[in-house]
């Protein structure tokens, strides 16, 4: 269900909610992007104030490998598919590379899994091998604990805003 | 504190389970249900008579080009599928409200609930097939206790628990400091209510701490208990308790659960969900928005 829109004018910002294994690019300035339900999944989102080009994504699990029929269905459920294709439709829409912005947000645990499966924690670790290996840097980010959290980037400035048990703050400008 | 029959009989409105559920329950219990009588109850219920249709012609049952009527679709479809639709329906009727006391859409309620089932009923095919329906049904009903507690407490109630919480903290251990109970018994005592059968009472019970391989264990309790964890990695029915819940150490080797298991669990579980919103026309899972 991804989706790439350019956004006209309009008085009040209009809202795309991004559901789980989904993903949105948008060109502002009028628009923004929210996802609930973060918990061991991650939400990254990309912006490029220069174009005002915005994206969220909302990945669950860290690695395609484990079905490849699910991959090519649903890429955005996976880090290593859903990713380059968040940045692809960002540029497509204008964004440049150099200029973007990337927040994270996410990658919660169960309080114990004896240590075996750690799907926040390696969901968190993909992110930013993936990241490295393509010279991106993580402008802020937000992850790890045990709460569930919800996202909400503005296309207008950018401003990335996390909420964490009821308590917003503001992850991006820091 | 509060007293669990003092919750569960002081409410001017408890969530009602159609007794045709409760009928239907029983008989998967007994492992006897009458194919006449599943398709009576879809026959006098509008809405499930759409939803069995819908499945019958659906891409997963149906056949191209070719529009069955409901009593076709209902002897396609099976007594085992039909039962699953009634309880998917009827029970996810029951659980399709807000619940502001764990901060939860009505859509994050119903998914929750869906997906946990879908992830039951596939450990169960592997671990106690016999038990399929009923590891379906637990994991359908596991956190029903949680709008009793709204009921009663409402959106204060998760803020009373948070006093509890600490970094080692399970939101039910907290939820016993704070309220004497908890939501999976709340859950269980509203089962035993409305006279489900005694298992299913236990496995909401016990979702988030099955008993131990001795007396007491029951592997439809491991099934549901693990199901549940797969919903919470899945970002299904996250509320404000989050994540703060444990995996039990002997569930984990009872249903051989490994890291590559677990994620194709995951994956198999979301696309499972979005499979029935298709088909019985929902919007996908984009509303996961708070109850607040």
């Amino acid at each position: 269900m991804t989706s790439t829109t350019q956004q006209t004018s309009s008085i009040s910002p209009k809202s795309h909610v991004v559901g789980v294994a989904d993903l949105a690019v948008l060109k502002g300035p009028n628009a923004e992007i929210i996802t609930h339900a973060l918990g061991s999944c991650i939400g990254v989102t990309i912006y490029d104030p220069t174009t005002k080009v915005g994206g969220l994504l909302h990945f669950m699990l860290p690695d395609s490998k484990i079905n490849d029929e699910k991959a090519a269905n649903n890429p955005a459920m996976f880090a290593d598919t859903g990713i380059p294709i968040l940045f692809k439709m960002a540029y497509e829409l204008g964004a440049k590379k150099e200029n973007l912005i990337v927040c994270a947000a996410g990658g919660a645990e169960v309080l114990s899994d004896g240590g075996h499966f750690k799907i926040g924690s390696r969901n968190r670790t993909v992110l930013r091998k993936i990241f490295w290996k393509n010279n991106v840097l993580l402008s802020a980010d937000d992850t790890g604990g045990n709460n569930s959290r919800t996202l909400h980037l503005s296309l207008a400035d950018g401003t990335v805003t996390v909420r964490n048990r009821g308590n917003g703050a503001v992850l991006w400008p820091i | 504190m509060a007293d669990l029959n003092d919750i569960i009989n002081g409410l001017d409105s408890l969530p009602v389970l159609p007794s045709t559920s409760a009928r239907l329950i029983s008989m998967l219990g007994n492992h006897d249900v009458d194919m006449s009588e599943v398709a009576d109850i879809v026959r006098i219920d509008e809405s499930l008579s759409i939803a069995v249709l819908r499945y019958a012609n659906s891409a997963a049952y149906g056949t191209p080009g070719r529009e069955f009527n409901l009593r076709e679709s209902i002897v396609r479809l099976g007594s085992q599928t039909l039962s699953k639709i009634v309880l998917q329906q009827q029970v996810g009727r029951v659980v399709s409200r807000s619940c502001k006391a764990f901060d939860m859409s009505r859509e994050a309620m119903w998914r929750s609930a869906i997906g946990g089932a879908v992830a039951a009923e596939n450990l169960a095919k592997r671990h106690c097939p016999d038990d399929r329906d009923l590891c379906f049904v637990g994991a359908l009903l596991r956190d029903v206790g949680k709008l009793v507690l709204d009921l009663k407490f409402g959106e204060h109630y998760a803020d009373s628990v948070a006093k509890y919480l600490t970094p080692e903290t399970t939101f039910v251990d907290a939820e016993r400091q704070a309220f004497g109970t908890d939501h999976a018994e709340v859950g269980a005592a509203l089962c035993r209510h409305w006279e489900l059968p005694e298992r299913i009472a236990l496995a909401v019970q016990f979702h988030h701490e099955p008993p131990v391989p001795g007396v007491g264990h029951d592997v439809l309790i491991d099934v549901v208990h693990a199901a549940d964890l797969i919903s919470l990695w899945s970002g299904l029915g996250l509320g404000q308790d989050g994540l703060r819940y444990e995996l039990a150490p002997h569930v984990k080797t009872s249903l051989s659960m490994s890291r590559r298991t677990v994620e194709k669990e995951i994956a198999a579980m979301w696309s499972a969900v979005r499979s029935i919103e298709d088909t019985l026309g929902l919007s996908k899972g984009t509303d996961e928005r708070s109850a607040a």
